[in-house]
Formats: C-alpha cells, sequence, structure tokens
C-alpha cells in the first residue's frame, strides 16, 4: 500500500505579508514552514506506515525551488522519498492549475492513497484535494479525523451533523484529514540527518506530461485589489469592575446594539 | 451564456439546510442584478419534495440532483453536467460538503473559483467578491479574467446572506441531466454514530458564546449554556476546549472547526489564537470575556472585558433576565 | 580550524529550539516549583535522539561534533536549564568511559545511555573536598576479583536519578589523591549503594543534586576505567572536556534572559513609549546581547579545539566556562532589572533564569579555579617562550 502525501510550503503563520506591485504575494518576504494542516496529513500516513499497513510514504509538492525544504522537513519526520514539481510556468498558479499538476504527477507515481490537509494556511478554498479527484477520476474521502485502510477500502472517520460516520471507498482514493488525527511528531535528530540522505527528485512539466501552453490561460481570475481589513473601532475596555457592574454594562452595551 | 445564478441546495430529511436558505436568497439578489433567474441545484434526503419551496426565497427552478442520504460528494458527477455552461455563477457554501462539492466542478470544468468570500455582488455583469485572504490580514477583491468560461464557482460564507421570510414562491421543479459515469460516485456511508448529546448546527446561530481554555471543564460550560438560553443563541468553543473533551467538535470554531458569521459573538476564556480568529472574525460584534488582561482576543473584540468569567456571565445572565422580564 | 556553525549545525538549531520553546519552556516554571526531574522530558529528549549526541552511531548515537553538542545544550538551557542538564551530565557521566574505558567497557554501557534508556552521572565530589579533589577521602579496597568500595559522595547532580555512575575512590590511600585514586564504573543498583538525599537549592532546582553512600558496594575488576591510580588523571580529562557544557548552558540561560527582556520591553508601555525605546535600555539590551554572543563564540572556539584534541584544549574551554559563566549571570540580572518589579516575581521567568545562572559560576569548578587553570596555561606558556 503506496501513499503519497501532497504537502505545500506557506508563509509561517504570524508573519508580516506582503504583496508584490501585480498582487500576487511576495513569498520571499517571509519565513517557510509546512502548511500546518499539512503535517497532520504527513502524521496520518506515517501511522500506517509505523503500523506496516503502508509500504511506502513518498512526499510531493508543486512550488519554487526553496520548497525543497519542506519535503527535507517531511522526510526528516520520516517517510521514504520525495518529489518537487518545480517550473517557471507555475509561478502564481491557482486551484485548478495545482490540482492538475498534482494530478498528473499522481498518475505517474500510482499511489493507492493520496493524502492531503484539509485545507492550506494561505488560502482558504481547500478546493485542490476535490479537484484533483475529479480530474483522476478516483473517490474522494475528506475531512477525515481518521484514516483507515481495509483490504482494498480505504475508510475516513468524519464528522457528521449529529455525530460520526465512516465512509468508505474502494483504493486508490484521494483523502483528507482534520488536525484530529493526532498531533505531528517532531522530527527526531536521526530522522534530521537520515533526511539528508533520502531521495528528493526535482521534475519538470514535461516529466509528468504537461506543456506551460496547457497551463496558460490557468490564471481565470484576477485580483483587481489588495488592501488591509477596514479600521474597526477601538476595543472598548471594561475592567476592575465587579461582577455585577460589569455585567449591567456588557447589557448596556448589547441593547445599544439591539442585540438584546 | 445566460446571466442565471446557480446554488447548491442541501438537504436533510425534507428539509433544506439553513445554507440553502441563505444562498437562494443571495442567488435571487445577485440575479436581480445580472438579469438572470436563480436556479438551485438540490440533493440530499428529501430534495424532490423540498425543493419547490426553495422559491419562497426567491428561486425560480430547481433542479433535483438527487433524492438520497449518501455522502455529499457522490452527487458531483450530477452537478458538474447540471453546472457545465449554465449560467454566471454558482453559489456553494464554505462548508465541507460545499467545498468538495465546489471542487470537483473547478476540477471537471476548468472555471474560476473564488472564495469563501465575505461579499459577492455583480459588477459590469461579472461576478465580483470580496475575500478576507491570509488569516484576515489582506482582503482581496476578485473577478474572473476576461474571457474566462462560466460559470464562476463562489464559495460563501455562512450569514453573508440572510434568508428572506414569508416568501410565498415556488421554484420549477426539474431532474438533472444525464451524468458521466464517475469514481466520485463510489463513497458510501458504511456507518453512522450519532452523539450522546443532540448538538445544534452552529453555522446556523446568530448569537453565539462560545468558550475556551479558561472554561477549564465540561461542568464550566453550564454557565455559558445559560447566558446562551437567555440569548436565543448556542454554545461553541475552541479547540482546547474541543480536543479536551469538554464539547463535541461538531461546536469547535476555527481554522478546522466551523467557520461562523453571528450578528453576536461571545468569547469567554477564550485566548483568541489566529486559528480561532479566522472561524469568527466576520461576526458582526465581538465581545470577549478574559482573566488575561493581554490576550490577544482584546485587540479585536469590540468590547474587552477583563475579569473572571465565572463571576461575570452568570451576573450577565441575571442581568439579562430582569431585563427581560421588565 | 574552524568553528563557524554550518548550515547542518543551524538546522540543528532550529530544531531543537522548536521542541524547545513547543515542549520545554512551558514546563520550566512548573518544574522549578515543585523541584521534580522531569521524566517526561528526559523522554522527549531520548525520543528525539537528543540525549545521544556524544555517542559513536555503532552504538546509537548521532556523534554529532561538539559545537553541535553545544547548540544542543544551548539552545535547551534557553528554554530551561535544569532540563539542559539531562545531555550535559549524560555526557559527563559518560567521559570517563570514552577517556579510559575499553571496548567491552562501551560496548557494554554506551548503547543504553546513547538511546537515553540509561542516565549516567560523574561521582568526583566529596563533602570535605569540593575544588581540592586531591584530598578525596572515598576508599576502594581490592578483594578477589573486584573492589569494595566504601566512603560517601556530595554535590552529585543526577546522583539520585542515575543508572550508572563513574565514581572516584582512593586504590592506595598512603599515595594520596593524585596518584592514589582509581576510577570505577558503577551501576546504580548494586547492593550497597544509595542516594539517600538530595539538597534544596536556590537554582536548577528540578535537577537532583544528591548525597551517595557507598557501603560495602562491590564493583567487579572488569569495572575499573584505566589502570589503578590514574583517576586524578581521569576526573581532570573529563573536567576539561565538560566544563564546556556548563559553557553552553550558560550562553543559553543568557539568551533566554535577553529573549524574554526585548519581548518584555517592547511590549510594555511607560511614560507613553515603550519601554524597548527608552536608550537607557537599548544599551543595557546592547550589553547584554554582545556579552552573550562573545560568550557563545568563545565556546564554539573551545569546542573546535576539543574536537582537534588540541593540546592547549584545558585554556579554551576553561576561558569559555569562566566567561559564559559571569555572562550568564551579569545577563541574568540586567533582564531582571529590565522588566522592573516584574523581573523580580515568579510570573515571568527571568528571575528564575537569574537563580540558574548562578550555579554555572560554581559548579564543574568554581571561577576561581577557572582563573587558576587559565593563569597555569598562561604562565607555562610564558615559560616556555622564555625557553624557546
Amino acid at each position: 500500500m503506496k501513499i503519497v502525501v501532497c504537502i505545500k510550503q506557506v508563509p509561517a503563520t504570524g508573519a508580516d505579508k506582503r504583496y508584490t506591485d501585480d498582487l500576487t504575494l511576495d513569498r520571499t518576504s517571509v519565513d517557510a514552514i509546512i502548511n500546518p494542516l499539512d503535517e497532520y496529513a504527513i502524521e496520518q500516513a506515517l501511522r500506517l506506515a509505523d503500523a506496516g499497513i503502508a509500504d511506502s510514504v513518498t512526499y510531493l509538492s508543486m512550488g519554487p525551488d526553496q520548497a525543497a525544504e519542506a519535503l527535507r522537513r517531511a522526510l526528516a519526520m520520516g517517510g521514504d522519498d520525495a518529489v518537487l514539481i518545480t517550473d517557471a510556468a507555475l509561478a502564481g498558479a491557482d486551484e485548478w492549475a495545482t490540482a492538475k499538476v498534482l494530478a498528473a504527477a499522481l498518475d505517474k507515481l500510482a499511489p493507492d492513497v493520496a493524502l492531503m490537509g484539509m485545507a492550506s494556511d494561505d488560502a482558504r478554498g481547500s478546493l485542490v484535494p476535490g479537484a484533483v479527484a475529479a480530474m483522476r477520476n478516483v473517490p474522494l474521502l475528506s475531512y477525515g479525523s481518521e484514516l483507515a485502510i481495509e483490504g482494498d477500502a480505504a475508510r475516513v472517520r468524519r464528522l457528521s451533523a449529529t455525530g460520526f460516520d465512516w465512509i468508505t471507498a474502494p483504493l486508490p482514493v484521494v483523502a483528507t484529514v482534520t488536525d484530529q488525527v493526532g498531533e505531528p511528531r517532531y522530527a527526531s535528530l536521526k530522522g534530521i540527518m537520515a533526511a539528508k540522505r533520502k531521495p528528493l527528485e526535482t521534475w519538470g512539466l514535461a516529466d509528468i506530461g504537461l506543456s506551460a501552453d496547457e497551463l496558460k490561460g490557468a490564471a481565470l481570475t484576477v485580483v483587481t485589489d489588495a488592501r488591509p481589513p477596514e479600521e474597526k473601532a477601538p476595543t472598548e475596555r471594561i475592567e476592575n469592575l465587579p461582577a455585577a457592574e460589569a455585567a449591567t454594562k456588557i447589557a448596556d452595551w448589547l441593547a445599544a446594539r439591539k442585540l438584546i | 451564456m445566460s446571466n442565471d445564478i446557480l446554488f447548491l441546495a442541501e438537504f436533510a430529511a425534507g428539509t433544506p439546510a439553513r445554507s440553502a436558505l441563505e444562498l437562494a436568497t443571495g442567488a435571487a439578489e445577485l440575479a436581480s442584478q445580472s438579469g438572470g433567474s436563480a436556479i438551485g441545484l438540490a440533493y440530499g434526503a428529501g430534495a424532490s419534495d423540498g425543493a419547490a419551496a426553495l422559491g419562497a426565497q426567491g428561486a425560480a427552478r430547481a433542479i433535483v440532483l438527487g433524492n438520497e442520504d449518501r455522502p455529499a460528494i457522490t452527487y458531483a458527477p450530477a452537478l458538474v453536467a447540471a453546472t457545465r455552461d449554465a449560467g454566471l455563477a454558482l453559489l456553494a457554501p464554505a462548508t465541507p460538503n460545499g467545498r468538495d462539492l465546489a471542487a470537483a466542478v473547478v476540477g471537471s470544468l476548468h472555471v474560476p473559483a473564488f472564495g469563501p468570500v465575505r461579499a459577492v455582488r455583480i459588477a459590469d455583469g461579472v461576478v465580483e467578491s470580496e475575500q478576507a485572504t491570509l488569516q484576515g490580514s489582506v482582503v482581496t477583491t476578485s473577478r474572473p479574467a476576461d474571457g474566462a468560461p462560466s460559470p464562476s464557482v463562489v464559495l460563501v460564507l455562512a450569514n453573508t446572506f440572510t434568508p428572506t421570510d414569508g416568501g410565498t414562491g415556488s421554484a420549477e421543479v426539474s431532474a438533472a441531466p444525464a451524468a458521466e459515469e464517475s469514481a466520485l460516485t463510489q463513497a458510501t456511508v458504511a456507518e453512522s454514530h450519532e452523539a450522546e448529546a443532540k448538538v445544534v448546527n452552529l453555522e446556523e446561530a446568530t448569537i453565539i458564546v462560545a468558550g475556551g481554555r479558561g472554561v477549564a471543564s465540561e461542568e464550566g460550560f453550564a454557565p455559558l449554556r445559560e447566558l446562551a438560553g437567555v440569548l436565543g443563541g448556542a454554545v461553541g468553543a475552541s479547540r482546547a476546549a474541543a480536543d479536551a473533551g469538554w464539547i463535541p467538535y461538531q461546536l469547535q470554531i476555527g481554522q478546522t472547526g466551523k467557520v461562523v458569521k453571528p450578528a453576536l459573538y461571545i468569547g469567554a476564556g477564550i485566548s483568541g489564537a489566529i486559528q480561532h480568529r479566522v472561524g469568527m472574525q466576520t461576526a458582526e460584534h465581538v465581545v470577549a470575556i478574559n482573566k488575561d488582561p493581554d490576550a490577544p482576543i482584546g485587540e479585536f473584540a469590540d468590547l474587552f472585558v477583563v475579569g473572571d468569567l465565572f463571576q461575570i456571565i452568570p451576573a450577565l445572565t441575571e442581568e439579562i433576565r430582569r431585563r427581560k422580564g421588565a | 580550524m574552524t568553528y563557524l556553525p554550518t548550515a547542518d549545525h543551524d538546522e540543528l538549531r532550529a530544531a531543537v529550539r522548536e521542541l524547545a520553546e513547543e515542549r520545554i519552556a512551558p514546563r520550566a516554571a512548573e518544574i522549578d516549583e515543585k523541584a521534580e526531574f522531569p521524566w517526561d522530558l528526559k523522554e522527549l529528549l531520548a525520543k528525539q535522539d537528543l540525549l545521544g549526541t556524544c555517542f559513536e552511531e555503532k552504538h546509537g548515537g548521532t556523534n554529532l561534533d561538539t559545537i553541535g553538542q553545544s547548540i544542543v545544550a544551548e539552545e535547551i538551557a534557553r528554554a530551561d536549564a535544569t532540563t539542559s542538564l539531562i545531555p550535559i551530565v549524560q555526557k559527563l557521566g559518560a567521559l570517563p568511559i570514552m577517556l579510559a574505558g575499553t571496548d567491552e567497557q562501551k560496548d557494554r554501557y554506551f548503547p543504553r545511555l546513547a538511546s537515553g534508556e540509561w542516565l549516567a552521572a560523574f561521582g568526583l565530589t566529596e563533602a570535605a573536598a569540593g575544588s581540592d579533589v586531591a584530598s578525596n577521602r572515598m576508599r576502594a579496597t581490592r578483594d578477589g576479583d573486584g573492589y569494595v568500595l566504601n566512603g560517601s559522595k556530595r554535590f552529585i547532580t543526577h546522583g539520585s536519578v542515575a543508572n550508572l555512575l563513574t565514581v572516584f575512590a582512593l586504590t592506595d590511600p598512603e599515595a594520596g589523591g593524585r596518584k592514589g585514586m582509581s576510577a570505577f564504573i558503577v551501576e546504580a543498583d548494586t547492593p550497597g549503594f544509595a542516594a539517600p538525599r538530595v539538597e534544596h537549592k536556590m537554582g536548577i532546582r528540578g535537577s537532583p543534586t544528591a548525597e551517595l553512600t557507598f557501603d560495602d558496594v562491590r564493583v567487579p575488576v572488569a569495572n575499573r576505567l584505566g589502570e589503578e591510580g590514574e583517576g586524578f588523571k581521569i576526573a581532570m580529562a573529563t573536567l576539561d572536556r565538560s566544563r564546556l557544557g556548563i559553557a553552553a548552558q550558560a550562553v543559553g540561560i543568557a539568551q533566554g534572559a535577553l529573549d524574554a527582556a526585548i519581548g518584555y520591553a517592547a511590549d510594555r508601555q511607560q511614560f507613553g513609549q515603550r519601554v524597548v525605546d527608552f536608550e537607557g535600555i537599548q544599551f543595557m539590551l546592547a550589553d547584554m546581547a554582545s556579552q552573550t554572543e562573545a560568550a557563545r563564540q568563545l565556546t564554539y572556539a573551545a569546542a573546535a579545539r576539543v574536537d582537534a584534541q588540541a593540546s592547549d584544549l584545558r585554556y579554551w574551554t576553561s576561558s569559555a566556562k569562566l566567561v559564559a559563566g559571569d555572562t550568564a549571570m551579569r545577563v541574568t540580572t540586567d533582564a531582571v532589572q529590565v522588566l522592573g518589579g516584574y523581573g523580580y516575581i515568579s510570573e515571568y521567568p527571568v528571575e528564575r533564569m537569574m537563580r540558574d545562572a548562578k550555579i554555572t559560576q560554581l559548579y564543574e569548578g568554581t571561577q576561581q579555579i577557572q582563573r587558576l587553570i587559565v593563569a597555569r596555561q598562561l604562565l607555562q606558556r610564558a615559560g616556555a617562550a622564555k625557553r624557546g
């Protein structure tokens, strides 16, 4: 059973972000880390490997050369090898183009499970996993708090409106997991040292049978404006008051806004 | 190309989800700007019986994608068939199911995708949407590139539109066009487990009282429930409280929980880490109660009360009760 | 000889810092308050391979160079001085075996130390013989295929939690400590060995400093390190290297205090501006930073000499410990000053760091002993120059 975990390098949470003049994110301006939600996908894959269920764990990322750092960090946590898809034509790729590239790379790697985090920290659409599943014509098992393999099928435990379900589909699948799979492990020192010797290949578009032309015109959306959020009114503070007086003030505040 | 506005309408037991009513209202609003019709794409148990009622929020038509209780993603092939070349925009709720279905459309049809958005309008004949990206540090306005195919897929945050009340219209119901064979239909529910306690759908609440690490225990949520009760709201939680097992994960607000947009959010014992903030930052009014005067939530709350939640919340409940009684 | 940290060192530092900030720093105040050995963090460090950095790969270690080992100690000490002693004392206890042990002894004990399954300690100091090691009194009497150890030790870091101790005792009392002392490996479960008492301390409170008693403790000859009478030489060679761990710990404590001071001063408003905007505070921070950096660089320079087995490594390690220990004391004291009244209370970490810093001026040779060592080396060099 072979797992490919798709990971994305993102700016560190809390870091200041800047846009370049053409309104794309200036990725050189900030510290880069593995998208924190992807670390849960890594953890889930490594747990399946630790349990002897997954025979191999490969990491796949699309991004600039520096994204190799994210792959090395993932390899330090565990797993076998990694592939970086990098190509000048991919700068500013949207979700469709990202999914197209990942789908083509996954066709070549042919995993039983393509595993992803439930969302990316730097863009909130979460559209890539479903788009990849549609492009590859494989089932999607999403938002799992656990991923299990049973024979020729995969299943995820997923929160429902009133409890939880186990949703199952025949392999191969695209799956996404949430932060409920368990805290990601820290890379051990031996893991960090071993990661330097694990295979990390870099592929261009040609290696996955795509051409820049196929992705051209992929920019279907344009950002016409990027600005800081509206200045909000300064926070009103209630401090050092007995509870009853504070409660009266809060109630007044709510009443003034017709909230009670 | 038509100027119709499509929207996803999820049903359970014949009843539309709150998101379906919000999006029906939003679609009708956009359709009036674009000169088209609002068309519901209904799926889930009882969708065929309930679809006509979407007319009350202004839907002119409703296409039934399927009528069974099965994983939402299995409706993707029917949705793709109904969406192909069919309108200006497809509004989908920014929920796990809405995202999965929107993703399948984007992957299959190569159409522009936006969101999750907090405002959407028609400008110059195209969809223009406003999105808080990068964890709220930047607000962007986007629109489809010139010549981009339609429809634009727009993920819409809960409470972006307020459902129209008292409408009497009825949508004209039709079946979905034939769908292509797809492996996406192969996901099935193998087991279903009910939670011990009944949980509300937080995305539908207009008032939320949320508790975090400072609530300290399962019992600590009791005063929050009382306050929510007198306010007519629901109880929510931060990830710390859900991880601790004090409250079901269905009530978790934040990056990996629900994204809510209530009229009033009261956070008690919640520090306001960025992961929680992204789930509630679009609330209209934010009140925070925290012992720590330096808690990050104090920087973005509208009203920040420094003090012990176990004293202040019961006192506030009492005060509101008194005023309501008066 | 180069002592600039490499890209690998930077990566190591980043990894240890992440672990220390997320898992160790949040425990520091509690460890200090309860004065309990952090077994959970010992397990964490073992799992992350951070207790085996000084051991060879064949024994399950990661065989980092001495700069790498210093970085590990430094980054842990930046979060919590007590916890940094776990890897530091692991090496201290093992150094006599590294320097004088046989392959059999190493093969037998190092895998358990490198994995962190066992903890080691170094038993040299006695109640009446602190800096004056040569006046040690504990006895080891030959008896058939073994030795019988009798006496006591005091101020033994981790003496009560270690599974293995390297212990120094007189085999030839007539010849005195300098010539008549021998070194032994003692397993803690040997009958007659006990750690009846731990000290109540000002700082590094979670790190047990134990009194040890030896009552007819029987140790096989196979557990003797080196020859009879080589104990003093082994002890001194150990301290020449191990005190660099204390230098690294001191640098880490200083850096932790500096970072806490900057964080506070950048946040706190007084007289309508941030505390950090006052020039007087900036001068203090600049002094703290540059002194900490000087101590760090001297520590790395000494580490490179240790790896190169330089003949004057003692001069370097003593200088590094002297400078780093004094720097830690000064920088932590200044950090308390920057925080003002808040620096003096346990709500903020700097008062703990100040208490922790003091020990770096005391153990593994007081600062006065370090000065004597440096001066002796200095005069020897001058003497050599004269003869040349």
